[in-house]
């Protein structure tokens, strides 16, 4: 036993010497999950933030003068004034000038006050069918808001329904990708490393020195899997610190319980990487292997973009196996709702199994020999 | 004199073709064992097989006492294996390579000590320790290689093609190395495509296309050489080796160095000189003992006539 661990010791520390003496890899492990998250959080953002939008207002009148500047005022849009009616609408669309247009009659000021009220025009891009609904909601609310006040009269009481958003109340998409990219990343990292660390063995020859060796083929595993163990700790870590300083994400729940989560994440990952590399004979095999097997599944059909319950069934059936899927509800647990254990030890017991489960068959179908 | 290895009738189909067709031979303890032959000889397949690596389809291998299929994890801790390719990793410095070998295998540290500057000393690797293996030279490599793998003292040692691609001066050094490995009383086993390290081995086999072609003491062995050896003066070797058929009486022809060699069927006597006159430019030829090459082609021609004759 303390011979074997003294062998798993070695075997790790020279895995790390690999890894110290090529920085390359060591720069995509650092720089990777801070890339990914300055893209997810600027780039693949649907906040909407200073959309153009057009109001046309064939007369200008006190009331569109309200509202226009009301619109330019909110953070959502930016408008760059009025203009006057024009023939073809849809024009500032297809040439890109405009994401919105409000479209005002010519009576507006006089049809406010008169009983039937007044027929405004929203036009939408909906190219982006998300970004397309919010900006509609949020041009609607801001008129009517501005409206309601420039009357001066209150909303009639009929139902007073108000809505309470939990978790995310301002809706800011890094509540939402920072656990996403948890998820990702370590897999992406465990994953890909493991695969590729067995198979150079393997495509160096050295694959049977070691064999040859007393180290055990549970030994050389373990060994290799230890510093992409550490490597993955850091890359969460960095994850939750760039969070936490740059997109404001704060950990509602216990960061410990979050660490052996995620621990226990990071062994299923490195057990899929490990079968990859079981049966890939080349390290670009075995690349694109764990690429296909941990990208795509965790972004499309973990839940992280897209909610598994609108999925067509089979795509939820294979949603249920992708590890991610059970990761994301821990983690959004632990990180957004704040909850533990009494919560989470479904989607953990899931997790732990299909771990075990894979790390045992790629034990079993690693070769002794040749 | 006990063996440290006895084959019998070993066959395995390796990429798809029949690698080894059965093969049998003894190696005694303490010898230093040269197994020679060509390319896709199977000589690889057979190392790798011996060293625990590969499983034969069929056949027995009894290694330092030991059934080679049923105890080849005891083996592997008196045994080592020097493949073809160099197999040591290439982003750690040569002494990193030893110190992880070498804390593989349970030594205390003062003895792993004693051990890792002997070998240094041994391999004259000593002033390059801190050098990355990767960038060693090639004949350095081949000894950073050998020394990973006497590391645990094994009593028996494969190396597969260890000088090719090695300059002539290191191949001189790694032999040299491994003479005084021999005196030591370890079990040496070398493939080599190379005749001229066939003679310092004390035993040899010739194996071509996955068959013993002969085997023994390089002395034994000549003396059973069928033909009478003849060098040809004057012809340029490579203009003659486009000719197929060799002169009447003479079973063979072929370019050695940079001459002709002729072999003949019995006793040449002088008068038959004028059989040279089938070789342009041929102005003189002389009796010369035949080396292991010489050997090696007499029963590849005697294999291929052999075949012929079954074919037809």
């Amino acid at each position: 036993m303390k011979a074997s661990l003294r062998r798993i010791l070695v075997a790790g520390h020279k895995e790390f010497l690999h890894i110290i003496r090529d920085p390359q890899t060591l720069a995509i492990v650092i720089l990777m999950p801070v890339i990914m998250m300055f893209l997810y959080g600027y780039a693949l953002n649907s906040d909407i933030h200073n959309a153009q939008l057009l109001v046309e207002a064939p007369v200008p009148s006190a009331a569109s003068r309200a509202l226009t500047s009301r619109l330019n005022a909110s953070t959502f849009f930016s408008v760059p004034g009025s203009i006057p009616a024009s023939a073809d609408p849809l024009q500032p669309f297809r040439s890109g000038q405009a994401r919105a247009l409000l479209r005002l009659p010519p009576d507006f000021e006089a049809s406010l006050r008169r009983p039937g009220g007044a027929a405004l025009q929203v036009i939408v891009d909906g190219s982006d069918p998300s970004v397309g609904s919010r900006m509609r909601g949020a041009v609607e609310g801001a008129v009517q808001k501005t409206l309601m006040d420039y009357l001066d009269i209150e909303p009639p009481h009929i139902l007073d329904q108000r809505a309470v958003v939990l978790y995310n109340p301002e809706q800011r998409s890094a509540m939402f990708f920072v656990p996403g990219l948890m998820a990702v990343i370590l897999l992406m990292i465990s994953a890909l490393l493991t695969s590729i660390a067995i198979t150079r063995e393997k495509e160096t020859g050295t694959m049977g020195q070691l064999l040859i060796t007393p180290l055990r083929p549970g030994e050389i595993i373990a060994g290799k899997l230890l510093p992409y163990v550490v490597l993955a700790s850091l890359d969460g870590l960095l994850i939750l610190i760039v969070g936490r300083l740059i997109f404001g994400v704060q950990v509602a729940g216990n960061l410990f319980f979050l660490a052996i989560c995620s621990l226990i994440y990071v062994f299923t990952a490195l057990s899929i990487g490990l079968l990859v590399s079981t049966i890939a004979k080349r390290q670009h095999h075995a690349m694109m292997m764990a690429l296909g097997a941990t990208m795509m599944p965790t972004v499309i059909l973990s839940g992280f973009i897209f909610p598994i319950s609108s999925m067509p069934l089979f795509l939820q059936v294979i949603a249920h196996i992708v590890p991610a899927t059970y990761y994301l509800q821990i983690v959004r647990g632990i990180i957004l709702k704040g909850v533990g254990l009494r919560e989470l030890w479904q989607p953990l017991l899931i997790l732990g199994f299909e771990g075990l489960l894979l790390f045992g068959l790629s034990i079993r179908k690693f070769r002794i020999k040749l | 004199m006990s063996l440290a290895l006895r084959i019998r009738d070993l066959i395995k189909d390796h990429a798809g073709e029949k690698a080894l067709k059965g093969i049998s031979f003894e190696v005694p303890e303490g010898a230093l064992f040269g197994i020679i032959g060509a390319d896709g000889a199977g000589k690889s397949t057979l190392m790798t097989i011996l060293a625990t690596l590969m499983d034969a389809d069929s056949g027995e291998v009894e290694e330092l006492g030991l059934d080679l299929k049923k105890d080849f994890k005891i083996l592997r801790h008196r045994i080592a294996f020097m493949p073809q390719r160099f197999s040591l990793y290439p982003d750690l410095t040569v002494v990193e390579n030893l110190h992880f070998f070498a804390d593989l295998y349970d030594l205390d540290p003062a003895e792993k000590q004693k051990r890792l500057s002997d070998l240094l000393k041994f391999s004259a690797l000593e002033p390059f320790q801190k050098r990355r293996a990767g960038l060693l030279s090639g004949g350095m490599k081949q000894k950073l290689a050998l020394c990973c793998c006497l590391l645990h003292r094994p009593s028996l040692i494969y190396l597969d093609e260890p000088t090719v691609g090695v300059d002539p001066v290191a191949r001189r050094d790694f032999w040299i190395l491994l003479k005084s490995l021999k005196s030591e009383g370890i079990t040496l086993v070398v493939s080599t495509p190379y005749m001229d390290e066939a003679k310092l081995c004390d035993t040899l086999l010739l194996l071509d296309h996955g068959k013993v072609l002969d085997s023994g003491s390089p002395r034994e062995m000549l003396s059973r050489y069928p033909y009478s050896l003849y060098r040809i003066r004057g012809p340029k070797p490579l203009a003659y080796s486009a000719r197929k058929e060799p002169p009447q009486g003479v079973s063979l022809v072929y370019p050695a160095g940079g001459e002709l060699r002729a072999a003949v069927d019995g006793g040449m006597n002088a008068s038959q000189d004028d059989l040279w006159k089938d070789f342009p430019g041929a102005n003189a030829s002389e009796s010369m003992t035949p080396d292991i090459e010489d050997l090696f082609f007499a029963l590849l021609s005697r294999e291929q006539a052999s075949l012929e004759k079954t074919v037809k």
